[in-house]
C-alpha cells in the first residue's frame, strides 16, 4: 500500500468510528425493542419502532418546532451575519480588538451563556423585564409564555452564532477584488447597487455555506434548548435532539432512540439536498438569463 | 478613544450597536456577579447604589468541588484532544493532499459533510461504545471521540495548507535525501505553524465547549467538565436559583475564553476563513 494512503488511515478510521458507527448501530437498534421492558437486552421487534414514530404526534410537533427554530435562527443570522461582514470589511479603528469582541459570543461555552440567558429573560427581575417596566409596561413570562417562548430561544441562538456567520462572509468580501468594486462605483452605481450586482452575487457560495452549515446545526440544537428552557413551556421549545435525549436517557428506550435519531438524519439530509437543489436552479436561472 | 477616525466616516453607530449586541448581555452577567440576592431584587432609583458584593465569588470559588476544578478539567482534556487531533490530522491531511485528485475531492467531500453533521446525533452510540470499553467517568477517553468529531475539520485545514506550499520545495529537499519524516518535520512543518495554530485553537474551543457527549459519559461531580458543570447548576431548580452565584460562575468560566479570543483572534479568524475559502 502506499505510504500516503497509509498516512490517511489512523484518521479516517477514527472518524469513520466516530461517524459511521454510530449511524449503521442506529439502522440495526431502531429494528430491536431495547428499552426498560427488555432489560435494555435488544430484542427483534419487525419495524415497530418505526411504525410508532410515523404515528408519534409528539416527534413530528418537535419536528415542526425544530424547523420553526432553524429556519427563523438562519434567516436571522445570515441577515445580521451580512450586517457584521460588512461592517468589519471596512477600515476600523483597533480591527483586531473589535473583531476578538465581537466574535466572543461564538466561543463561550453554549450552556454558560444559556444560563446566562436565562437570568436576562427572567421574570419578573431580568434586566429585560427592566426595560418593560421602566417603560411603564408589564412584566412578561419571556420563558413561560408556550405560545412565545420559542422566539427568545431563537434570540439566544442568534446572538451566540452570528459572530459565526460573519466571519465565513467576510471571508467572501475579502476575496472579492477592491478594483470591481471601484469600476461599479465609477460607473455611478451607489451603495445598495453594488451590494445587490457585486457583492451578493460573489458572497453567493458563501452564504451557501454558511446557510448548509448553520441549517445542520441549528436542526440539531440541544445545548440551548435543554440549559435555557429544558423544552419547555409544555414542550413548545422541545427540538427533536432533546426529544431524542430524552428517549435516551430518561424513558431509557434506546430502540426509539435510535429511530428518533435516524428520522431526524433523514430529515436533514432532505433539507440539504432541497437547499442545494434550489441553488442549482437559481445559478441555473441565472445563467441562463445571462446568456439572453 | 485616543485614536483617529477611521478615513470613511459615518459606521461609528453601527459598529457601537455590534459591539453592544456582543457584549452587554456579558456586561450584564458581570454587574449580576457582584450583587447580593437582595440587590438583585431591588427596583427603582438607587437600587444600584446598594448591594455591591464579593459573595457570590467566594461562593462559587469554596464549592464543592471548587469551580477551579472544572476549569482544570476542561484544561487538561482541551490540551489532550488538540494534541492526539493534531497527530492524527498532519499525516492525514499530507497523504490526502499526496492522492490523485479524484479520490482526494471525494474524501475532501466527505470530510466536508461530516464536518457539518450536528454530531449531537451520535451521542447513544458513542455511550454504548464508553459503557462497553469501560471508558464512563475516565476525562480523558473523551479526547478520543473529540478527536474523531474534530479530524474532519482539521484535516481540511491543513490538507489546504500543504496546498498552498510549492511543490518544488518537497521535491528538493527529496533531492538532498531527506526521508519523509524528515522532510515534514524539516521543511514542510515550520511552514505550516500558522495553519497549525488555527486548527489546534479550533479544536480547543470545540474540546471545552463539548456538551453532550461530556455530559453521558461523565457523572462523577470531580470529573465534570465546565459545561456539564453549568448545566448541572442550572438543572438544579426553576425557581429558587441563586442567580448570583451562577453570574459569578459565567463570568469565572468566560474569562479563560475571553484570555484565548484577544490572544489567538488572528489564529481563530484565519482558521475559520481558510475553512470558508478552501474547505
Amino acid at each position: 500500500m502506499p505510504i500516503t494512503l497509509l498516512l490517511l488511515l489512523p484518521a479516517l478510521a477514527l472518524v469513520g468510528g466516530v461517524f459511521l458507527w454510530p449511524l449503521l448501530r442506529y439502522g440495526w437498534l431502531s429494528l430491536q425493542a431495547s428499552s426498560v421492558l427488555t432489560g435494555l437486552v435488544p430484542v427483534p421487534n419487525g419495524g415497530a419502532n418505526w411504525q410508532r414514530l410515523l404515528a408519534d404526534a409528539r416527534f413530528w410537533q418537535d419536528a415542526a418546532q425544530t424547523l420553526r427554530f432553524a429556519g427563523l435562527s438562519l434567516a436571522l443570522e445570515l441577515l445580521l451575519g451580512l450586517a457584521f461582514a460588512l461592517l468589519l470589511h471596512r477600515p476600523l479603528p483597533r480591527r483586531g480588538l473589535v473583531r476578538a469582541l465581537v466574535l466572543l459570543p461564538w466561543a463561550l461555552p453554549t450552556t454558560v451563556m444559556a444560563l446566562g440567558w436565562r437570568w436576562i429573560l427572567n421574570d419578573p427581575f431580568g434586566p429585560l423585564n427592566g426595560v418593560l417596566r421602566s417603560a411603564g409596561l408589564p412584566a412578561y413570562g419571556f420563558l413561560s409564555e408556550p405560545a412565545t417562548t420559542w422566539v427568545f430561544t431563537v434570540l439566544a441562538d442568534v446572538w451566540k452564532t452570528t459572530p459565526f456567520v460573519a466571519l465565513l462572509l467576510l471571508a467572501g468580501l475579502q476575496a472579492i477584488p477592491a478594483e470591481l468594486e471601484e469600476a461599479l462605483r465609477l460607473e455611478g452605481a451607489g451603495p445598495w447597487q453594488r451590494l445587490r450586482r457585486l457583492t451578493l452575487p460573489l458572497l453567493a457560495p458563501y452564504l451557501l455555506l454558511a446557510a448548509l452549515f448553520r441549517l445542520a446545526q441549528a436542526l440539531g440544537v440541544f445545548d440551548l434548548i435543554q440549559v435555557l428552557t429544558g423544552g419547555g413551556p409544555a414542550s413548545s421549545t422541545e427540538s427533536l435532539a432533546l426529544y431524542a435525549y430524552l428517549n435516551a436517557m430518561r424513558f431509557l428506550d434506546f430502540g426509539y432512540a435510535a429511530t428518533v435519531m435516524l428520522g431526524m438524519f433523514a430529515l436533514l439530509l432532505a433539507l440539504s439536498a432541497l437547499v442545494l437543489l434550489v441553488q442549482g436552479l437559481r445559478q441555473r436561472l441565472q445563467q441562463a438569463r445571462g446568456l439572453s | 478613544m485616543a485614536k483617529p477616525l477611521p478615513p470613511r466616516g459615518g459606521h461609528t453607530l453601527p459598529l457601537l450597536a455590534a459591539l453592544g449586541w456582543s457584549l452587554l448581555p456579558l456586561v450584564w452577567q458581570l454587574l449580576t456577579s457582584l450583587r447580593t440576592p437582595e440587590a438583585l431584587v431591588l427596583q427603582g432609583p438607587g437600587a444600584w447604589l446598594q448591594g455591591w458584593t464579593l459573595a457570590n465569588y467566594r461562593q462559587v470559588l469554596q464549592g464543592d468541588p471548587p469551580f477551579w476544578r472544572y476549569l482544570l478539567n476542561s484544561t487538561l482534556l482541551g490540551a489532550a484532544s488538540t494534541a492526539l487531533t493534531l497527530l492524527l490530522a498532519i499525516p492525514a491531511a499530507y497523504g490526502l493532499q499526496r492522492q490523485r485528485a479524484a479520490l482526494r475531492g471525494a474524501l475532501s467531500l466527505l470530510l466536508l459533510a461530516a464536518a457539518m453533521f450536528p454530531y449531537v446525533l451520535l451521542f447513544l452510540a458513542l455511550l454504548e461504545l464508553a459503557r462497553a470499553l469501560g471508558w464512563g467517568n475516565q476525562l480523558l477517553a473523551l479526547a478520543l471521540p473529540y478527536a474523531g468529531l474534530s479530524l474532519p475539520l482539521a484535516v481540511l485545514l491543513l490538507r489546504a495548507a500543504f496546498a498552498d506550499l510549492p511543490p518544488e520545495l518537497e521535491d528538493a529537499a527529496r533531492l538532498e535525501g531527506l526521508n519523509l519524516w524528515q522532510r515534514l518535520r524539516w521543511v514542510l512543518l515550520p511552514l505550516l505553524t500558522p495553519a497549525i495554530a488555527s486548527t489546534a485553537i479550533l479544536v480547543f474551543l470545540f474540546s471545552w465547549n463539548e456538551y453532550p457527549i461530556a455530559l453521558t459519559w461523565i457523572s462523577r461531580s470531580d470529573l465534570l467538565t465546565l459545561p456539564v458543570a453549568m448545566a448541572r447548576i442550572a438543572g438544579s431548580s426553576v425557581y429558587a436559583v441563586p442567580y448570583g452565584a451562577f453570574a459569578a460562575a459565567t463570568v469565572l468560566g468566560g474569562l479563560p475564553l475571553l484570555g484565548l479570543v484577544l490572544l489567538f483572534q488572528r489564529q481563530i479568524v484565519s482558521g475559520l476563513t481558510q475553512g470558508a475559502v478552501k474547505g
